[in-house]
């Protein structure tokens, strides 16, 4: 049956690739009903799988897992288009595996949408489990944060492979206690960075002790609820952690981890988490020290993260803010920046964003400092706008334009410093407006990437 | 004119969907008309506060696991919220603010949680953590005498039983049960609603209401005076365009 199966998604696979349309998703979805929803349960993989999960960050983290990897001279498959779902990875599988289904390879790393990790790994076995962070995202698809974070605690439960969390996150270092037997719980931490605080300044979740109930007690917040906490009634958090970030300067940027500085390309609190997390991952599977030296300073992005442009001779700086802790984020740089300077913002709602926009209430307006105007676009360009108005702003000083084009050339009719925040789907779309703009009228794109 | 007073409770814990974002609106349309509005909190555990000297108590939603860990504290204030409700304090609750001052409130697991038993309505999660009402939704209202047409998001598992005197009529979405034609719960100084968004963001009407309430009973004559929405009133409309169209 299961030589069927391959079969058939094997010859959908080639048709798809006649007809030159994206294999990425389709065969997998065929498979998923043929198989009574086991798609991935079909292959034979006898290499360790590597699967990272969370919120905010798995794109880049699988990738700087797989290029450790690669560089380490191993032969890796990696689904780097970001299809993360069962589906995704069963169609990636089809296409690296022979007819009896055996995938040749000597390591799978997979990025894995945080509601798909039970899912997937009950089908292949997994070797590695990298947890980043659970922030609210799309939590109307998949229903609340508890929910999401309860199916994957019980997958952890019977889990004893290496699990690779975030210790300063209550929601993933909750994780650890799942199963008391596992020996292989791995905790990364990053210690306190100049821009962390004392009180939380973002609007977040699991403040309270998952364990007791009890308000969990914060040395300090770096982002959002991502901190040193700990619980003073139970003595959740008292991890030791495996591999710390210390010395953390961004202005260079720079930070140490087990006594070697790197000098990351990307100054964000979020990319110190982020590489933790493959300097961890790394030191796990023992890759060498200039291998993972070389793979964390050299990463960058070019997606609409912190992605800069030309508007003609004005400097333009777009951000993709899937949540509120991503806007946030992009509103601090904004604001610690000098001069005088103009915000577009673009929310969509499409599914892939969450129907349900309410989380730019989340985001903390009140802060702007320095910002002259605000251009509002996509296919929630009102409820931006309403919201910015509410915090305070100017409400004289909001342009709509839910047409993407016109918001670009307003944006662009004033001389002067841009941002441009962009949700999920809205990013792309922003991107070749930005372009279209740029061709019609001159300037450059990816400037400083 | 004096200041507005209002409580908000929990909103460490019940804090879903941006609805603190209604605080924001209920601040913003007061200051905007010279009128002073003092927001207060309440945590679980904390000193408790003088409910009766309030002008409007507001509690938000919140997650299975918030709502069992403040439904204890929630009950010792049980008598202090009563006599606010009694004496005329204005009560506003979204969600599992709304959920909980009704009979009870038994989740997914089973678990019943007991409310304040303020009304009659009970809710009960469906087994099936997937089964939620989720989606965009238009109820109409008439708490102002005309009908106002009431956007917002909801997102809950909890389905209401027994309400009498409802909020509004669902027009586009679920309401207090999946498919129901009617959504939250309404008296002279209650909203109880399951729309989020938040509720108040394009439904400035909702807000002045509330406003007008408060103001009304500390003795004003005037209702509160007229704000520019334009912003708010496009946003609504364009909403209902989309989600009313055929």
């Amino acid at each position: 049956m299961k030589r069927i199966l391959i079969l058939i998604g094997k010859i959908i696979v080639k048709l798809l690739r006649l007809f030159k349309r994206n294999a990425g998703n389709l065969p997998g979805i065929v498979l998923w009903h043929l198989s009574r929803h086991k798609c991935c349960g079909i292959f034979k993989v006898d290499c360790p799988i590597i699967a990272v999960t969370g919120t905010n960050g798995k794109t880049s983290v699988t990738n700087c897992i797989a290029q450790l990897f690669e560089k380490s001279g191993k032969n890796i498959i990696i689904n780097r288009e970001g299809n993360n779902l069962d589906t995704g990875i069963c169609s990636l599988l089809l296409r690296h595996c022979d007819m009896s289904g055996r995938v040749k390879a000597d390591y799978l790393i997979l990025e894995t949408d945080e509601s798909h990790v039970p899912v997937v790994y009950s089908q292949l076995k997994l070797d590695t489990l990298v947890v980043l962070n659970f922030f609210r995202d799309q939590l109307d698809r998949n229903g609340e944060m508890e929910t999401l974070i309860r199916k994957i605690d019980g997958f952890c439960k019977t889990f004893d492979g290496n699990l690779i969390l975030n210790g300063d996150d209550p929601n993933t270092a909750r994780l650890g206690r799942a199963n008391p037997e596992n020996k292989n719980v791995k905790y990364f931490h990053a210690k306190l960075y100049a821009f962390a605080t004392e009180k939380i300044f973002e609007a977040s979740e699991g403040r309270f002790c998952p364990f007791c109930g009890e308000a969990l007690e914060y040395e300090y917040y770096q982002y959002s609820h991502i901190g040193k906490f700990l619980c003073g009634k139970c003595g959740f958090g008292d991890w030791q952690p495996y591999v710390t970030a210390e010395n953390i300067d961004l202005e260079k940027p720079e930070f140490t981890v087990d006594g070697h500085t790197y000098s990351p390309k990307l100054n964000s609190i979020y990319n110190v988490y982020n590489m933790t997390a493959v300097a961890a991952a790394a030191k796990l599977h023992g890759i060498d020290g200039k291998i993972v030296d070389d793979v964390i300073s050299n990463y960058t992005v070019k997606n609409g993260r912190m992605e800069n442009f030309m508007l003609r001779d004005r400097k333009t700086t777009l951000n993709l803010a899937k949540n509120p802790v991503g806007a946030n984020m992009t509103l601090r740089v904004m604001n610690e920046m000098q001069g005088e300077k103009e915000l577009l913002f673009v929310l969509n709602d499409n599914v892939a964003d969450g129907l349900d926009v309410s989380w730019i209430w989340d985001i903390n307006f009140s802060i702007f400092e320095r910002v002259t105007r605000v251009v509002t676009s996509g296919t929630r360009a009102y409820d931006i706008a309403v919201r910015i108005k509410c915090s305070g702003y100017d409400a004289a000083k909001i342009v709509v334009r839910p047409d993407l084009d016109e918001a670009v050339a307003e944006l662009a009719s004033t001389e002067g410093r841009k941002f441009v925040i962009a949700n999920y789907t809205a990013v792309q779309p922003t991107r070749s407006a930005l372009k279209r703009y740029i061709e019609k009228n001159g300037g450059q794109t990816d400037e400083s990437n | 004119m004096k200041a507005i007073k209002i409580l908000h409770m929990y909103a460490d814990m019940l804090d879903l969907y941006g609805d603190g974002g209604n605080m924001e609106i209920l601040k913003y349309r007061c200051e905007k008309r010279g009128i002073g509005c003092e927001i207060e909190h309440y945590s679980a555990g904390t000193a408790m506060p003088d409910f009766s000297s309030y002008d409007l108590i507001y509690i938000g939603g919140g997650a299975d696991l918030e709502q069992q860990h403040i439904s204890d504290d929630l009950l010792k204030c049980r008598d202090g919220i009563v006599n606010a409700y009694k004496s005329g304090t204005f009560l506003f609750l979204i969600c599992g603010g709304y959920q909980l001052m009704g009979k009870y409130y038994k989740d997914a697991d089973g678990n019943k949680i007991p409310g304040l038993g303020l009304f009659d309505y009970y809710t009960v999660a469906p087994e099936s953590r997937r089964m939620r009402c989720i989606g965009n939704i238009v109820i109409r209202t008439r708490i102002t005498g005309e009908p106002v047409d009431v956007v917002g998001f909801e997102n809950h598992g909890g389905q209401t039983h027994d309400v009498r005197t409802p909020f509004g009529e669902v027009v586009v979405g679920n309401g207090n049960c999946s498919g129901s034609s009617a959504e939250g719960y309404f008296e002279k100084n209650v909203i109880a609603t399951y729309l989020h968004g938040p509720c108040l963001a394009k439904n400035p009407e909702i807000s002045d209401y509330m406003i007008g309430y408060c103001l009304e009973r500390a003795g004003a004559t005037e209702k509160p005076a007229p704000l520019d929405d334009t912003l708010e009133k496009k946003c609504r409309e364009v909403m209902l365009e989309r989600l009313t169209r055929k």
